[in-house]
């Protein structure tokens, strides 16, 4: 309901459902408030309940996928308090995020102070939320769904305590389970506990045991974490948010002066990196740097950062400011310790360092020419990054124009004297060219393994003003079949 | 009482200023820039300082729209020239709309394509920007732009003053047009196509260029036929056209 809310989606006023096939039809898996209010309730039939609530209901189709993403939208947004973030799983039906705090917390002002400032962030970007601290996730899970309204923190070591009065429900259990128990008059968590564990286990299998023994943490539950494995990284959080260009390059300065030393130990360099700027009203602007050669001198990429935020200009809207920027490597490989030092002596290091500068300030990679594996014109030639090896060109190759036109262009009005011979005028890009002396022919067969082809006779040919074409008869010709010539490019 | 003390060490000075500065004319600023010899006794005795000038950016512009390829081939041969001379690679950097060089092709000028470096940027601008940061990194021998629209003063004046110090040979060609305002170029070729020499055979000889100098800082104008010698790898007159040429060359100026 939310994520159709933010994009704008459920405008009008008036209850608006979720609905997407279950058994038996059409269900509701989401409601609003004014929904709710006319008692409708999730997994209820669309149909029943249109016949049921007098007032027109707009309904939406569900889309998982766009769901999906809005959570992961929020848990990338919610990295900001802890780099440990994992949304719910299916056993948690998906509608939410565990964010382990643990050693985090006292960057925020401890755990009330984050708590808050998470409600007060989420409410204010209009999303609704329950938030519940714990010492495990199970047992967060629960008092967020189950607990009281608005968040709740529950100190250390009270957990179990607080968990006993909540409903089964809240242990993550599938449906028939929580009936099951419901049925032998154990509705809240306390009857279960109190149990001989044997005879729940028989009954019901290991599941409510399992999930109990998360909950009150008995059993450890690892999370699933939504981060790649981000080992060199760094944030810095501002006070005052900054907007101006050079304040932005001197924070990524300060960030790579820290993550560098942790690079250096592991003997790595950085090859791209992603400059992570979270504005005040929750907007996040990523920027990718890249980079041909392993790097992690500050300065250089300090260097590189400024060039990017330059090409971005006004692009880059600060709005009322960033309040975090986070340098992450999102790519490294093994540096040489010598390479640093020396620093860009070497004219390939120096070459690789334009080719940043370019890659950062217009944006385009440099690159070289190089032959490839094929004896027809347009294929025996390719481009590759400048890094690359430079492989030979053959040597024993007849002449080859200095241009070759990517699709070769038709020759109009072709006057050839002899039928196998060079033509004697023909006109092309609407100009009349006299063939004043020719070179040919040189016929090249296509590729027989790719597709069928006719073989081309190539000639060299002199116009009367001095210009130079390499011109190409495509084909067998004959009385039924007049030749068909082609131009594909021009010698000096 | 005041500016008394302050006016007399300014009119003092100013005598000496412009004896310096009169020094500093007549000795010359071609001189001071190291240059680039094209090989040709005849056209670089032409040029101020015996070559093109090093430094500045030099137009280079076909004739006619189908002398593109010539254009591009002076500029390579220029290129091969230099590169055969110093270590290091040159870039192209080319704005959409002129054809990139086919490699195979290359070695006709004597050009290694390995040697060579490529930009394909999406317009003048850019082509600009990145010639200035390759005169800014100074680590290439030879710098080629291709633009489309020509070279403006602004760009030009920039360019310059990237290539302080030991700057590679900078050649921008461009499309076909007349001489436009003055741009801080230090050269404008004009290149067109010209009917080779005849061979004995009947077949194609060395390819031959009509190049017009058309605007030249501190120098005159002129008009050479050239011929590449495909096997030397360098520029030459042509033998029986010398003369002619030369004389050529004389009249226009």
């Amino acid at each position: 309901m939310t994520r159709l809310r933010r994009a704008g989606l459920a405008p009008e006023e008036g209850p608006h459902a979720v609905a997407a096939v279950g058994p038996g039809g059409l269900r509701i898996v989401a409601l609003d408030g004014p929904a709710r209010a006319h008692g409708l309730r999730p997994g209820e039939l669309l149909g029943r309940v249109r016949a049921r609530v007098g007032v027109p209901l707009h309904i939406h189709p569900a889309d998982p996928e766009a769901e999906a993403k809005a959570l992961h939208r929020l848990c990338r947004w919610a990295m900001r308090y802890a780099p440990l973030v994992a949304p719910f799983g299916p056993a948690e039906s998906c509608h939410g995020f565990y964010i382990d705090i643990e050693g985090a917390s006292h960057l925020m002002g401890g755990e009330r102070a984050l708590l808050d400032d998470l409600a007060m962030r989420l409410a204010r970007a209009d999303v609704p939320a329950r938030i519940a601290l714990a010492d495990t996730p199970g047992g967060a899970f629960a008092l967020a769904r189950c607990g009281a309204a608005g968040s709740l923190l529950v100190p250390s070591g009270e957990t179990a305590a607080h968990l006993m009065a909540l409903p089964v429900e809240a242990l993550r259990l599938e449906r028939e389970v929580s009936t099951g128990l419901r049925r032998l008059g154990l509705r809240r968590i306390g009857d279960v506990e109190a149990l001989p564990r044997s005879g729940l286990a028989r009954r019901f299998g290991l599941a409510p045991l399992l999930r109990l023994d998360q909950a009150i943490g008995r059993r450890p539950e690892p999370l699933a974490p939504l981060a790649e494995t981000r080992t060199f990284s760094g944030a810095r959080g501002f006070l005052d948010p900054i907007g101006r260009q050079e304040d932005v390059v001197a924070a990524s300065r300060s960030l790579m002066d820290e993550i560098a030393p942790r690079l250096e130990r592991a003997g790595l360099g950085a090859c791209a990196l992603r400059l992570t700027l979270h504005r005040v009203d929750g907007a996040m602007r990523a920027l990718e740097i890249g980079l041909s050669r392993p790097e992690r001198s500050p300065e250089r990429i300090a260097a590189l950062v400024s060039l990017r935020l330059e090409r971005l200009g006004a692009g880059l809207d600060a709005g009322f400011g960033f309040e975090t920027v986070e340098l992450t490597v999102t790519s490294a490989e093994t540096m040489s310790p010598r390479q640093g030092t020396l620093g860009g002596s070497g004219s390939g290091e120096r070459i690789a360092s334009l080719a940043d500068t370019l890659a950062q300030r217009i944006g385009r990679r440099l690159v070289r020419l190089a032959p490839q594996d094929s004896h027809v014109p347009e294929r025996a030639e390719g481009i590759v990054p400048w890094i690359a090896p430079a492989r030979p060109y053959p040597a024993d190759l007849p002449a080859r124009p200095l241009v070759l036109f990517a699709k070769s262009e038709a020759a109009r009005d072709v006057f050839a004297t002899a039928p196998d011979g060079p033509p004697h005028r023909f006109r092309w890009r609407a100009r009349e060219y006299r063939v004043a002396r020719a070179e040919g022919p040189e016929r090249i067969a296509p590729e027989w393994w790719r597709e069928s082809g006719e073989p081309r006779d190539y000639y060299r040919i002199e116009c009367e003003a001095g210009q130079r074409l390499w011109l190409y008869r495509d084909g067998p010709h004959g009385q039924e079949r007049p030749a068909t010539w082609y131009v594909h490019g021009m010698f000096p | 009482m005041v500016q008394e003390p302050m006016r007399q060490p300014q009119e003092a000075t100013v005598p000496d200023r412009l004896a310096r500065l009169r020094l500093e004319l007549s000795t010359g600023e071609a001189t001071a820039l190291p240059v680039m010899p094209l090989g040709l006794t005849a056209v670089d005795s032409h040029l101020p300082g015996g070559g093109l000038v090093l430094g500045p950016p030099h137009e280079v512009t076909p004739a006619d729209p189908c002398d593109g390829t010539a254009a591009l081939a002076f500029a390579l041969a220029l290129c091969a020239r230099r590169l055969s001379g110093v270590p290091g690679e040159a870039l192209i950097a080319a704005a959409p709309g002129h054809p990139l060089p086919y490699g195979h092709g290359l070695a006709d000028l004597g050009l290694d394509p390995r040697r060579l470096l490529l930009l394909e940027a999406a317009g003048d601008r850019e082509v600009f920007r990145a010639l200035e940061a390759a005169l800014h990194a100074g680590c290439l021998a030879a710098l080629i732009g291709l633009v489309g629209e020509g070279l403006p003063l602004k760009a030009g004046r920039r360019l310059q003053l990237a290539a302080e110090g030991a700057a590679p040979p900078l050649l921008i060609i461009l499309r076909p047009a007349g001489p436009g305002p003055p741009n801080g170029a230090a050269t404008r070729w004009s290149i067109s196509s010209a009917p080779a020499a005849v061979d004995r055979f009947g077949g194609l000889h060395a390819p031959r260029w009509r190049a017009r100098l058309e605007r030249c800082r501190n120098g005159r104008g002129g008009s050479w036929l050239l011929e590449w010698d495909s096997a030397a790898h360098r520029l030459h007159l042509p033998e029986r056209l010398a003369d002619d040429a030369a004389a050529a060359g004389r009249a226009c100026s």
